[in-house]
């Protein structure tokens, strides 16, 4: 039974599906028609504005290997700084969630800390630890932990009084609170907190590459626009492996959160009981 | 008019014992939700708090349960303080929404009190397999709450909260999202499922039917304060199977109930 629900679903996403195709071919083509009337009403620099599509592609396949290296750098130290940001919110969140006392000792600072301005912080943190990667790490971490850390804290704070009701008669102490009950229900949230992140994490290293750096796909960016309009096409095709890259992190975080939090009301399959 | 209950207090050690237990929630408020109430149930014996909306029936459950404390009186469990009957795990708890963790499968709702007393985990899953056996849901052990209907859930918690073999067993109002079929199929199942396991159970219900069907004795409670206004023996003959609900004897303990509500 469950075998012929799955495969109805299947079939309603392929369905599903058809519109994303039909949009991305319209896109597609009214992208080049303008880069064509541009080109063909002699506008200064038309392919600066808007170049075709087909030539970004050609660009991105030939120099593939170069974006493939400089991409694989930025997207690990992303990756890094995201991981410890991500364990740095979450344990934030964990100690506010255990008292109100220590909530409003740390969240004025949480908040500030989403005041300054990731442009000005990124060449601070450079001059401080004069490492690339590291100040890479550094800003990913910092974007990571806010989002991560206000979404699970809702999280933890989200359980229904007879769900903790039910500890307490079962004699659990707040260790067994914490395991069983309220980290299990703010999965949900600490994921929501990480697809926020995900994206962001690799853009906050893009732009610390912006700030002098050896590798990145910050720095081949930088290049390509300042050797200008010969460059356009391989500039451009840093701008889409950028977003590839956003869309990979929070593709990665999507899925994990289908396997670890099956249970999702987005993620049910119906079935079984009447 | 009501009746006092014949069991005399000298002859059986109570499994619980309320002496003048009062409960105000705002030390502020004139209301109290409970006034001087005082009760006794035996040991194995199947109780039923009954009164309408406010009457303080769900506190005095939570009060029984040590999840809140009186404001005056006291409550005696088992012979020691409600709390020490609560950390022996002496309770088994079913609420009137089902509570379970959607994270966990039907069978770890159940195991969820044996981990939290430590039973390793063999013996925690062929315990939670006999149990939702008892239940009726040998089938549904692999599956998550929310693929089963509410009556299906509700079954799941009381599976849960017969796993650590509960002297007493709470239950507050545990059938009323129920529909009246599911509802009434649920209480003979309840019945006999207590015949099996002999624990105490007080009952928190707003159906004068309900509670006339499965108890010994029906505690009535009036709001405004709260206070326990009546206590009815429920002398129909046990096991109680669905025909009770045709005798003439059902409906005069019916009719006695909801006079005891009306002469007051």
């Amino acid at each position: 039974m469950e075998d012929s629900i799955r495969k109805s679903i299947r079939v309603r996403k392929a369905a599903d599906s058809l519109p994303i195709v039909v949009w991305l071919l319209a896109g597609v083509t009214i992208w080049e028609l303008t880069s064509w009337l541009l080109v063909s009403a002699h506008v200064p620099l038309a392919q600066s504005r808007l170049p075709y599509l087909h030539r970004v592609l050609e660009a991105f396949i030939d120099y593939w290997p170069s974006l493939w290296r400089e991409g694989r750098t930025t997207f690990a130290n992303a990756g890094i700084g995201f991981a410890l940001g991500g364990l740095a919110g979450a344990a934030l969140a964990l100690f506010m969630s255990m008292s109100r006392w220590m909530e409003q000792l740390a969240f004025p600072y949480a908040i500030a800390s989403q005041m300054i301005p990731i442009l000005g912080l990124a060449p601070i943190l450079y001059g401080i630890v004069r490492d690339e990667a590291a100040a890479r790490m550094l800003i990913a971490g910092y974007i990571t932990f806010f989002p991560v850390a206000l979404n699970m804290l809702r999280g933890l704070r989200s359980i229904s009084p007879s769900a903790l009701a039910l500890m307490h008669a079962y004699g659990a102490g707040s260790v067994a609170c914490y395991w069983k009950l309220r980290i299990p229900a703010a999965l949900p949230g600490l994921f929501t907190g990480l697809k926020i992140a995900a994206p962001l994490a690799v853009t906050g290293a893009i732009l610390v590459e912006l700030m002098g750096a050896q590798h990145g796909v910050g720095v081949i960016m930088l290049r390509n626009l300042y050797y200008g309009p010969s460059h356009v096409y391989l500039f451009w095709s840093t701008v889409v492996l950028g977003a590839m890259l956003g869309i990979l992190a929070y593709g990665i975080i999507s899925a994990a959160e289908r396997l670890l939090t099956p249970w999702q009301p987005e993620f049910r399959i119906k079935g079984g009981g009447t | 008019m009501a009746v006092v209950s014949t069991i005399p207090d000298s002859v059986i050690q109570s499994e619980i014992e309320l002496t003048n237990v009062s409960m105000r929630y705002q030390a502020s408020s004139e209301d109290l939700a409970l006034q001087e109430v005082g009760l006794q149930i035996q040991k194995g014996e199947f109780v039923s708090l009954l009164g309408p909306s406010g009457c303080g029936k769900t506190t005095l459950l939570r009060l029984m349960a040590d999840l809140i404390q009186p404001t005056s009186g006291t409550i005696t469990v088992a012979g020691g303080t409600a709390r020490e009957a609560r950390l022996a795990r002496k309770y088994g708890i079913v609420f009137q929404h089902p509570t379970l963790y959607d994270w966990r499968k039907v069978r770890h709702n159940v195991m969820l009190p044996l981990e939290l007393a430590g039973m390793p985990k063999p013996l925690r899953k062929s315990r939670a397999d006999e149990l939702l056996e008892l239940v009726g849901l040998s089938k549904f052990t692999d599956h998550y709450p929310w693929q089963l209907s509410g009556g299906m859930q509700q079954r799941v918690a009381i599976a849960r909260a017969l796993s650590m073999e509960p002297e007493i067993l709470l239950m507050d109002e545990p059938f009323s999202a129920l529909d009246e079929f599911a509802r009434e199929r649920l209480n003979e199942e309840l019945l006999s499922i207590w015949s099996k396991v002999g624990s105490t159970v007080v009952f928190v219900t707003h159906s004068i039917p309900e509670a006339v069907f499965l108890s010994d004795r029906v505690f009535v409670l009036s709001p405004h304060p709260g206070r326990l206004s009546a206590v009815v023996d429920i002398t129909l003959p046990r096991p109680r199977t669905a025909d009770v609900r045709g005798s003439e004897m059902y409906f005069r303990l019916i009719a006695q109930i909801r006079d005891s509500f009306e002469g007051r």
